[in-house]
């Protein structure tokens, strides 16, 4: 295209130009033009739509990992951190594939053929727009290095401010308390200050660059015109020339600045696929067996802990567990809180893997099972559970493959959830969570509660699943739960001997160790902590009926 | 509009800088915007006029590129002082802002911050503030500097050739409308893509809190099939971001084309039919003008969309700073120099929501030097009555008297100075031990902290930490044990020297029994010479009380000493008993 300005401003210095002649190259211009937008667009376009393509994909098979990995990569990995190497780095490392792409070909395309052009049309000039380019560009990414800098002191500084504020608003209490408003306040300013100081110092290297560039072009121009001037007043160039590099001149100068760009961004998204990829190439701990596929019929539901001991770090948790739990029994756990309880719950489903020993379920061990044969015979219902923000028949259902509204029904109603959901505005359409209705702690359990037993699963494992729910509540569940308890092995973690009291056995877990064994009216004979606590629950029981 | 009126009443102290920015700013426009227009003459009288000598030529070259330097040098100067001076009074406007916006939070009462999220008002002091932010330097000042540029160079265009110019400035209306389309549209699947990114990690957040759960019960491939679907969602909003991006660019390359086809088509027709209005110096200015023109056209265009979400940043922060203050100091507070520490609550209702009593008429008195234990079951009230006096709430009907004052007459500031607090969960500042204990007091010397920490048994694991005092702790509370924070919390309520203390005192089960042991001591040490209430869950801790309130559901059941209490066999003997069966005792 500046070779057609070119030809245009030398036909009308000369005089040779004719109406013809100018339309002719005013026509070619256009098509030139045209065709260069089109393929600005396509050089842009083709890149970036690539780039999404990966990072769908990636993010899919990210994501697909991590719905394998167990417990011991959530314990260690913190939410936060996984959301972080799903958007931002997934971000980073897209932008450096289409970024990198787009402005790489971009500037190599660029500056190739514009510098072939220049040098057929006229190397001296060439030469001269070199010589103030190259040093530019290399002060410029010098002084970009220091604006990096910069900014990232003032980052730092950024998130500090904002950290003061955080820990003053979740602290108000204690502020309020001591009366430090003035001195937090005093602290804040001066923060603020340093920050203002740190920002300026990033502006004045930031702001340096547009300018410096911008005189640097000027100097490219003037420089042309000097340098080609004198050959013009000699004759031995033309002006169509020298507008023609003042035209490369203004082309030339971003893809350069790219360039520096593009090397950053690389680097990041270097960064971040390590990060990523160091996730992708965890192995699961809890895993399948090659041969555990061999057995697909499911075996019988008594389970069997066998000198089970289970450590996690330096600590031993479980140590030497040895329990039989025959199918079709209720069997009760309780012990102080931290004592091992719902861990020994956890091993029955291969939450995690026991340390030395071995659980069996119907003779079996279960590290020879498949994961979906074991979890498919378990129904299992936490303590503190996680419900998702949908609706509650999705809820209910959730471990039901097409559920109906018949098993959804029913287990809401032994959970004693069916008054709840008639008050709700959409009734089992309802949405659960920040969005709908906000569950209490007690309605939240007694959903995990449905959830598990909608399963219809031979082995039930509740975990303290009545802690938030008052004594009358709890007592009109459990002589619903009773015949679906007695149907199943069950196994039942409790505080509370009122429920504990429905159990076959029951087991006191202290210290990671099985120190009672036996039926409440075994037990409560014993002294012992099972006998303390229902001492005590008798104290609270009058205390309230006192009312 | 009222909301940029007082947005602008805080540029108000920067006016004097604010005119030398846009002073700047024209002298800029005047300088850079004149380098084309030497290049024509440079053209026209150097290359083009072939009467005269070439030496003279030559030297009028060079004495031409020397001025076009020198205005260049300039021109970037000016621009470069005057960018660094708009970043700084957008700094400080910021600043003052910021800082209302702090004070403010810290004026509130204790009930907003019941309702309120800290994350809500984080958001507050720090995304939407610096979203002003970029609007105040980048937008109001930026948009001022663009258009200046634009109004320069359409001047220096017009004064050069009119004719060249009008037939370029037809182009513009419909090239800033096709810009501006462009924009929304990119700014439309800008917030499509936010939309679908924050929803597809509320997905994954869910997901993967939940993991157990899913693998529990077999979901791994229906949770994989809902991401997939999220997930293509946000690319397809990608997609269509690309597709207005891939335009914008080539948007303004068009315009560019356009703009130098005409300066070809009607300059080159004008030279051909031989009009003096156009030389070629003029064309070669022509298309210098063009390549700059576009630049500030485009911003323009971009900050059109950007102004709405500053505005309603700005409607956010202004709201914040108009929430009502719910406990007001009095017009004309007392101040006494000493208060002798006579608690009084007269016939007090109190309810954090409306209609549900937590205390009912309730009366009781402390003594000077007294100390007060109050038991009664979770849900009592017993921890509303700190509350209270130390007007973190206003009660409803009757009254809180300090030395038969009203502490509504007291400023709060200096009537909690006086108190002093030991929560139960203690809170821990980012900042050194030391610091922690005198909370920055000027009052409070390195001798007055060691001396409160040894009192209350912290002077040894303190002195046992890597850096002693001067050991920097986190929010968390770093390496400490809870028993050990509970006693940092104490040695800083010591050091405080609080005339009145209160005392939340919840026994946990994961303290050691040594560590127990020490808590109860420092208690006992605390306490000494001190009005205080303490509500108290460890039987040491009610023996040892002066007196004890017993509460239930708001209101006093009974009241006197552990012996007598013990002897009427009533509520306080049953709750005693279930206190010396816990596990945690």
């Amino acid at each position: 295209m500046p070779y057609f300005v070119r030809l245009v401003i030398e036909g009308l210095e000369t005089h040779t130009l004719t109406a013809g002649q100018l339309w002719k190259l005013i026509a070619l211009f256009a098509a030139t033009g045209t065709i260069g937008i089109f393929f600005s667009r396509l050089i842009r376009y083709i890149p970036l739509r690539l780039s999404h393509r990966i990072e769908y994909t990636l993010r899919n098979d990210l994501f697909e990992h991590l719905t394998r990995l167990d417990q011991s990569f959530y314990r260690t990995e913190r939410t936060g951190d996984l959301m972080t190497k799903l958007s931002s780095d997934m971000n980073i490392i897209r932008d450096s594939i289409g970024q990198g792409l787009l402005q790489g070909t971009r500037t190599l395309i660029t500056m190739v053929s514009a510098s072939i052009v220049m040098f057929i049309a006229d190397p001296r000039l060439t030469g001269l727009m070199f010589s103030v380019f190259i040093p530019m560009t290399i002060i410029f990414f010098l002084v970009l290095k220091l604006v990096r800098r910069y900014q990232q002191a003032m980052q730092e500084h950024v998130s500090e401010v904002s950290n003061f504020c955080h820990e003053s608003f979740s602290g108000i209490r204690c502020i309020k308390g001591f009366a430090m408003e003035r001195r937090r306040t005093g602290q804040f300013e001066e923060l603020n200050h340093e920050l203002i100081r740190k920002t300026m110092r990033m502006q004045a290297s930031r702001q340096s660059l547009w300018p410096f560039m911008a005189f640097c072009f000027n100097l490219g121009t003037i420089l042309i015109f000097i340098s080609g001037g004198r050959r013009i007043i000699d004759g031995t160039l033309t002006i169509g020339t020298l507008t023609q590099f003042t035209y490369y001149l203004f082309y030339m100068r971003w893809p350069l600045l790219a360039l520096s760009w593009v090397m950053s961004m690389l680097q990041r998204g270097k960064v971040s696929w390590i990060r990523v990829r160091d996730i992708l190439e965890t192995e699961p701990a809890i895993a399948e067996r090659e041969e555990s596929i061999s057995d697909p019929s499911k075996p019988n539901a008594s389970i069997a802990f066998r000198k089970v001991s289970l450590s996690i770090g330096p600590r031993e948790l479980l140590s030497d567990i040895d329990l039989e739990i025959p199918a079709g029994t209720t069997i009760g756990i309780t012990g102080p809180t931290g004592s091992g309880k719902t861990l020994l719950t956890s091993l029955v489903a291969r939450l995690q893997d026991p340390t030395s020993g071995t659980v069996e379920i119907g003779g079996i061990d279960i590290r020879n099972l498949s994961l979906a044969t074991l979890r498919g015979m378990i129904g299992f219902a936490a303590q503190e559970p996680v419900l998702f923000s949908r609706t509650l028949e999705h809820n209910i259902g959730f471990g039901v493959e097409n559920p109906d509204m018949g098993i959804i029904g029913w287990a809401a109603e032994i959970a004693h959830l069916q008054g709840d959901i008639e008050t709700f505005p959409d009734r089992y359409q309802t949405i659960l969570g920040e969005r709908g209705v906000t569950l209490s702690g007690g309605q939240r359990q007694r959903t995990s509660i449905s959830r598990a037993i909608a399963r219809r699963p031979d082995i039930l494992i509740l975990d303290d699943v009545l802690s938030a729910v008052d004594t009358q509540t709890e007592a009109a569940i459990m002589k619903k739960l009773q015949p679906v308890m007695a149907e199943r092995t069950t196994l039942f973690v409790s505080h509370r001997v009122s429920t504990l009291r429905y159990s076959d056995t029951i087991v006191v877990i202290e210290n990671g160790r099985i120190t009672q064994q036996g039926t409440h009216d075994e037990l409560i004979r014993q002294p012992g902590y099972y006998a303390e606590l229902n001492t005590m629950q008798q104290l609270q029981e009058k205390l309230e009926g006192g009312k | 509009m009222n909301k940029g009126k007082r947005l602008l009443a805080y540029s108000r102290p920067y006016w004097r800088s604010l005119t030398a920015s846009l002073v700047m700013i024209l002298g800029m426009t005047l300088a850079l915007n004149y380098l084309p227009l030497l290049l024509r003459r440079i053209t026209d009288e150097c290359f083009e006029k072939t009467d005269t000598a070439a030496a003279e030529r030559i030297a009028l070259l060079i004495r031409l590129g020397m001025i076009y330097l020198l205005y260049a040098g300039l021109g970037h100067l000016v621009r470069y002082v005057q960018s660094m001076l708009t970043a700084w009074i957008g700094q400080k406007i910021i600043y003052d802002l910021r800082l209302d916006v702090f004070r403010k939070v810290l004026r509130m009462h204790q009930g907003f911050f019941d309702k309120t999220a800290v994350g809500t008002l984080m958001s507050r002091a720090t995304s939407d503030i610096d979203r002003l932010q970029h609007f105040v330097t980048e937008g109001v000042v930026g948009s001022i500097a663009d258009l200046a540029m634009l109004i320069g160079i359409m001047g220096y265009m017009l004064y050069m050739s009119p004719l060249l110019s009008f037939s370029i400035f037809t182009t513009l209306p419909f090239l800033f409308a096709v810009m501006l389309y462009v924009n929304i549209r990119l700014r439309n699947a800008n917030r499509d893509i936010r939309d679908r990114q924050s929803r597809l990690n509320a997905l994954v957040q869910e997901d993967l809190t939940g993991m157990t759960t899913i693998q529990l019960f077999n979901r791994e491939a229906y949770a994989m099939v809902e991401f997939d679907d999220r997930n293509s969602h946000l690319r397809s909003a990608y997609f269509d971001e690309v597709r207005w991006f891939s335009l914008y660019f080539p948007a303004i390359e068009a315009g560019q084309t356009i703009a130098v086809l005409i300066t070809l088509a009607v300059g080159g027709f004008a030279i051909l039919n031989g009009s003096e209005a156009v030389t070629i110096g003029t064309f070669i200015a022509f298309l210098a003008y063009v390549q700059n023109f576009f630049h500030p056209l485009g911003s323009l265009s971009d900050k059109a969309g950007a102004f709405q979400v500053a505005l309603a940043s700005t409607e956010r922060i202004f709201s914040l700073l108009d929430s009502e203050e719910a406990i007001i100091d009095p017009e004309e507070p007392l101040a006494p120099d000493r208060i002798a520490g006579a608690i009084a609550f007269n016939k007090v209702w109190f309810a954090y929501n409306e209609s549900h009593w937590v205390i009912r008429n309730l009366s009781f008195s402390v003594e000077p030097g007294q100390s007060l234990a109050v038991v009664g079951a979770t849900g009592a009230g017993k921890s509303t009555i700190i509350n209270l006096i130390g007007r973190f709430y206003d009660v409803q009907q009757g009254a809180v008297t300090i030395d038969s004052t009203d502490v509504r007459q007291f400023a709060k500031h200096d009537l909690r100075a006086r108190l002093g607090y030991v929560f139960q969960d203690p809170f821990i500042f980012t900042s050194s031990v030391a610091d922690n204990i005198g909370l920055n007091n000027p009052g409070i010397s390195r001798n007055d902290i060691i001396r409160a920490a040894r009192t209350v048994n912290a002077h040894d694991f303190i002195d046992a930490m890597p850096e002693g005092y001067d050991t920097v702790l986190n929010e968390r509370g770093n390496g400490l044990s809870l028993g050990q924070k509970q006693l940092l919390v104490m040695a800083r309520t010591l050091a405080q020297d609080p005339e009145l203390l209160f005392v939340l005192d919840e026994a946990t089960a994961s303290v050691d029994t040594a560590t127990e042991m020490l808590i109860q001591d420092a208690l006992g040490k605390l306490m000494a010479n001190r009005t205080s209430i303490v509500i108290a869950h460890r039987l040491s801790t009610i023996r040892h009380a002066d007196r004890i309130l017993v509460m239930r559901q708001g209101e006093l059941v009974d009241q006197g000493t552990h012996d007598e209490l013990m002897a009427r066999d009533g509520y306080y003997r049953q709750l005693y008993e279930l206190l010396l069966h816990s596990p945690d005792q």
